[in-house]
């Protein structure tokens, strides 16, 4: 657990909240598909994404399995999992930080023959690629923009099916590959295509720090985390382990928040009105909607678990028009609240609820 | 194998009835010949099709057969099961649905050498590819658009016989391979090639829901599902289970429905009207009509079943534009007409919906007390490509795709198949290689399991797509203004930028107005990104236009710096009349030497002249051959979306 790899620690990272944020909700949820984040140059994107890996929970994978497959899962298990489906032992594995390099090649990321194995044994035999690694982990791809077009083609279809089909190089095989995608990307440098960038679940936008007082402790951290990083991390540790705590208790509320028919509406209102393409933001909002209610330790969602909630997913799904800047128009969103809760106010006295409903959560 | 133990039930998708009409009539009916899906993202297109196939009914194959073979088919049996003692054996087996990932190589999908068997025993077999197990099957793609054009070649070919013919590696090989065909896409990656589009029996367009009560039921039922996924698949096994009962009996009931000669001359009466290529159309309409009428446990086909069935088999034939909704509703209507012509009823005055939209320029007043003036973009239009066709370094076997891509000399391409290589490069094959030495192991001696001689040696054939950047270097001076002239221009650029979004050219766009030029835009990815600034793109002032080839020679060199591979355009808008100069020079002189050095950099343009009225000065074909471009009036390109139009789209 407490391997010192010079990672700069999470919470020792000043500012961007935002980002923060959205990267904790996947931690909780890994549902909610991931985080794009937009922003400038040297504004702590990839160190965020790195040092998320350090707060995530350890979790039972099944022993000896390249995947890392859940043993509670039994329909997503890979196929040498389910040929030894009675006989399998677990054990608790970190969750890691897969990085895919811009420069990968498509054999890489999907997996190929295992030539090694092909010229010694004279057999054929799969050799796992990126996608493998990536299964219930984070894959991040810094720079995702950059991505060559083929390997983006491949990404998407796993990330549908969170599954990894493949059928090159003499080998056919399949595997689960379900994992959080993480991407960073400086929009200067050309923008992600549209059905990639509706793959990751949320997005953020950031922007260097500009009040002068926070840019300096900004400064001053890093000069510490440099001359002496392992006792820099060792002095963040209560902060680490405070919101490990804190995701972990989070993670143990989510499965019983409740999602009121009337937030559903109002969900389904702001997706109409800001004209989102298809119904995945739909989906996604509810789910970040619940993770941040259950962050907070509510266990039933608000107004402003919407509202929070739509910022982050309706930003970089929203179809852009001449004159107005990408920027997601709160005005609109409040606007298009307002419209759901005039609707429903009389109309959603019963409404099925979920099983819990331990209020008394702190 | 059985990967579809969780997968969200069909019958619990919400909405979407005719995509999902379309797959139910594919599964009744497999003749139909497959469903291409076209939709936004996030549409349940992926989801419907993986759903399917827990609804496909049971079919009787040839026991230990890899094909599953029809055992009441003599005459497609394959070549094993030709030679087998007959009674054959036979067993029933429920129908799949076999994917297609787009990463897939060549030898996977039509079958290759087995390597194995070859290096153990020294025996050339043939081991079955992706095309092999969809024979009876569903073969389903995933972003088909993606699809690489190779491997669509050969999609196409067997999807057209039956049949797939393997001549490769020393294999002779021919299996049955009758699949039905679903694909699903998102256009706004790109179209597919007519060709390919031909072979998709059906196809319906989809888009999300926006009625707020539906989509917060799909929000409900996917938290349902997410949150419990067995018992939720089991909470719909009534309604998948009915559905199931319906397909089969529709099929039962399928041979005794019949069409009668009114119902076949509506057929031919729509598909003549709607100017259809060949007959399949026809065809198809009438088996769907068929299917539509057992699905609905009737015997004969009525008028509706034939207007059903046009909706799902013109869609993707009829030509027209792509990206225009108007005329999706005038396809409607122009089924309708026909209709009403078969039956020879008395024609109405046809009325004309059409609704002249007053686009009338927007004048803002600027800071500095000149006006500018923001027009409306023309409507775009299908591009003609061949004066932008970019030059190819290709390959004998290369076809015209949809994007452009090349055979690179490049280690960063797609691998898509392997040849015998000229000279020993780096990029080797193995798989190949090993498949090739595999049969001579016997006869050969080494400490490896497998001995590999030169002569065996393959190397990879990587695909990439050669990317265009193509900078629009657009004249937005104050005669640009004049005779909507600005809106012409931005229909015309609006559609190059389509044709580039769809070819994933890179775009950038240079302005030059006043007395400089600007780069609005550097290249980019982003064609929506482009559009937005092309939009908003203000006329008036003087034309600095030597500024501003000067200004695309620097993007266009910045640009080759970053990335080698890419082919520089530049398309020039302008009427050319230049007044502001570089230096002391008339300001003609000086545009014309800067497009001399267009020329000199071997960047090869284009340019639009969007002069027009009585007296014309032609001062932009003179800049032209100063370039080397080719030249073309704006009216001409928008000619050419006429005689497109008259001969069809022919990407």
């Amino acid at each position: 657990m407490q391997h010192f790899e010079e990672i700069y620690p999470f919470s020792a990272i000043v500012g961007q909240e935002q980002m923060k944020k959205a990267l904790l909700l996947n931690a909780i949820n890994p549902k909610i598909g991931g985080v794009l984040i937009k922003g400038e140059k040297g504004t702590a994107k990839s160190t965020a994404a790195r040092a998320l890996a350090h707060l995530l929970p350890d979790r039972l994978v099944v022993d000896g399995c390249i995947f890392g497959c859940d043993p509670a899962d039994k329909n997503g298990f890979c196929l040498d999992c389910q040929k030894h489906a009675g006989e399998l032992t677990t054990k608790k594995a970190p969750m890691r930080v897969v990085e895919l390099p811009i420069s990968a090649t498509e054999d890489k990321v999907v997996g190929s023959l295992d030539i090694e194995h092909a010229l010694k044994q004279g057999e054929k035999k799969f050799e796992p690629g990126i996608l493998a690694q990536a299964h219930r982990n984070i894959l991040y791809v810094d720079e995702v923009n950059l991505l060559n077009d083929h390997i983006v083609d491949v990404l998407l279809d796993a990330a549908a099916m969170g599954m990894n089909f493949i059928e090159r190089e003499g080998v056919s095989y399949e595997h689960p590959a379900a994992f959080i995608l993480i991407g960073t990307m400086n929009p200067e440098e050309g923008e992600l295509r549209p059905q990639l960038l509706d793959r990751f679940g949320l997005c953020v936008e950031i922007v260097g720090i500009h009040d002068p007082q926070t840019r300096v402790e900004v400064i001053r951290r890093r000069q510490k985390y440099e001359d002496a990083p392992e006792e820099f991390i060792r002095s963040f540790e209560p902060q680490e382990q405070e919101l490990r705590d804190r995701i972990v208790r989070a993670r143990a509320l989510l499965p019983g928040v409740i999602v009121s028919d009337e937030m559903l509406l109002m969900i389904a209102q702001i997706c109409i009105d800001m004209a989102v393409d298809g119904h995945r933001a739909d989906i996604t909002m509810m789910k970040t909607a619940a993770t941040i209610a259950a962050y907070n330790g509510r266990t039933s969602v608000g107004v402003d678990d919407v509202k929070d909630a739509a910022g982050l997913v309706l930003s970089h799904r929203m179809r852009r028009k001449p004159f107005s800047e990408q920027q997601m128009d709160r005005q609109k969103v409040a606007q298009s609240i307002q419209k759901s809760q005039g609707q429903s106010a009389p109309a959603m006295a019963h409404e099925h609820t979920h099983t819990h409903t331990h209020n008394h959560q702190h | 194998m059985d990967h579809f133990a969780e997968v969200y039930p069909f019958s619990a998708i919400v909405g979407q009835d005719l995509m999902k009409k379309a797959l139910l009539l594919n599964a009744v009916n497999p003749k139909i010949g497959g469903v291409l899906i076209r939709g936004e993202k996030g549409t349940a297109k992926s989801t419907a099709a993986r759903a399917l196939a827990r609804l496909l009914p049971e079919k009787q194959v040839v026991d230990g057969c890899i094909f599953g073979c029809d055992p009441a088919d003599r005459k497609g049996l394959c070549p094993e099961c030709l030679v087998r003692p007959v009674p054959l054996p036979v067993r029933s087996t429920r129908m799949q649905v076999v994917e297609l990932p787009v990463s897939a190589t060549e030898d996977k999908v039509v079958g290759s050498l087995d390597i194995e068997q070859a290096l153990k025993c020294g025996e050339r077999k043939f081991e079955p590819g992706v095309l092999a197990r969809a024979h009876r099957n569903i073969l389903y793609v995933d972003e088909v658009n993606l699809l690489n054009d190779h491997i669509v070649d050969v999609l196409l070919d067997a999807a057209a016989m039956g049949v797939n013919i393997v001549e490769r590696e020393g294999i002779s090989y021919t299996h049955p391979a009758a699949f039905i065909l679903i694909g699903s896409m998102n256009p706004e990656e790109g179209e597919l090639r007519p060709q390919l589009l031909d072979r998709f029996g059906l196809c319906v367009n989809i888009e999300g829901d926006k009625e707020a009560d539906t989509r917060v039921e799909i929000i409900k039922r996917r938290r349902e599902y997410e949150h419990a996924p067995d018992a939720f698949i089991r909470s719909w096994q009534p309604e998948d289970q009915q559905l199931r009962e319906r397909i089969i009996t529709a099929k039962d009931l399928l041979p005794n429905v019949s069409a009668s000669e009114d119902m076949l001359t509506m057929i031919a009466q729509i598909c003549i009207d709607m100017a259809v290529d060949g007959h399949r159309a026809d065809i198809v309409m009438l088996r769907t009509a068929l299917t539509i009428a057992a699905y609905n446990g009737r015997t004969a086909v009525t008028e509706d079943d034939v207007r059903e069935a046009a909706e799902l088999v013109l869609s993707h034939r009829s030509r027209r534009q792509p990206l225009s909704e108007q005329q999706q509703q005038t396809d409607k209507d122009k089924v309708e007409q026909s209709i009403q012509k078969s039956q020879k009823e008395k024609n109405q005055p046809e009325q004309q919906q059409q609704n002249p939209e007053n686009q009338k320029p927007k004048e803002n007043t600027m800071p500095d007390g000149s006006t500018t003036t923001q027009f409306a973009e023309g409507q775009p239009f299908k591009v003609n490509q061949k004066p932008l066709a970019a030059p190819r370094r290709i390959d004998s076997f290369k076809r015209e795709g949809n994007g452009r891509r090349s055979v690179t000399e490049s280690r960063d391409g797609k691998y898509v198949r392997s040849r015998i290589p000229k000279t020993i490069g780096p990029d080797i094959a193995l798989d190949a290689t090993i498949r090739a030495a595999a049969p001579h192991q016997k006869g050969r001696r080494g400490s490896l399991a497998v001995k590999i001689e030169t002569s065996d040696l393959r190397e990879k054939v990587r695909e990439r797509k050669m990317g265009n950047t193509v900078l629009f270097v657009v004249d937005a001076s104050g005669s640009m203004g004049a005779q909507q002239r600005m809106t012409a221009v931005k229909g015309a650029i609006l559609s190059l930028l389509i044709d580039a979004y769809q070819k994933r050219d890179r775009v950038g766009l240079v302005v030059f107005r006043g007395n400089t030029a600007e780069v609005l835009l550097p290249p980019t990815s982003s064609v929506e990104l482009a559009r937005k600034y092309m939009q908003q793109l203000p006329v008036g002032g003087k034309t600095p236009l030597a500024q501003g080839l000067v200004k695309a020679i620097e993007v266009l060199e910045r640009e080759k710096m970053i990335n080698r591979h890419t082919i520089p355009r530049l398309i020039l808008i302008s009427d050319g009349k230049a007044n502001v100069g570089t230096g002391s020079g008339s300001p003609l002189d000086d545009a014309k030497e800067a497009a001399a050095r267009i020329q000199d950099a071997g960047i090869s343009s284009f340019v639009i002249d969007s002069e027009s009225g009585y007296i014309a000065f032609g001062l932009a074909r003179t800049l032209a051959e100063e370039m080397g471009a080719k030249y073309l009036k704006l009216e001409d390109l928008q000619a050419d979306q006429i005689a497109d139009l008259v001969k069809g789209i022919q990407a």
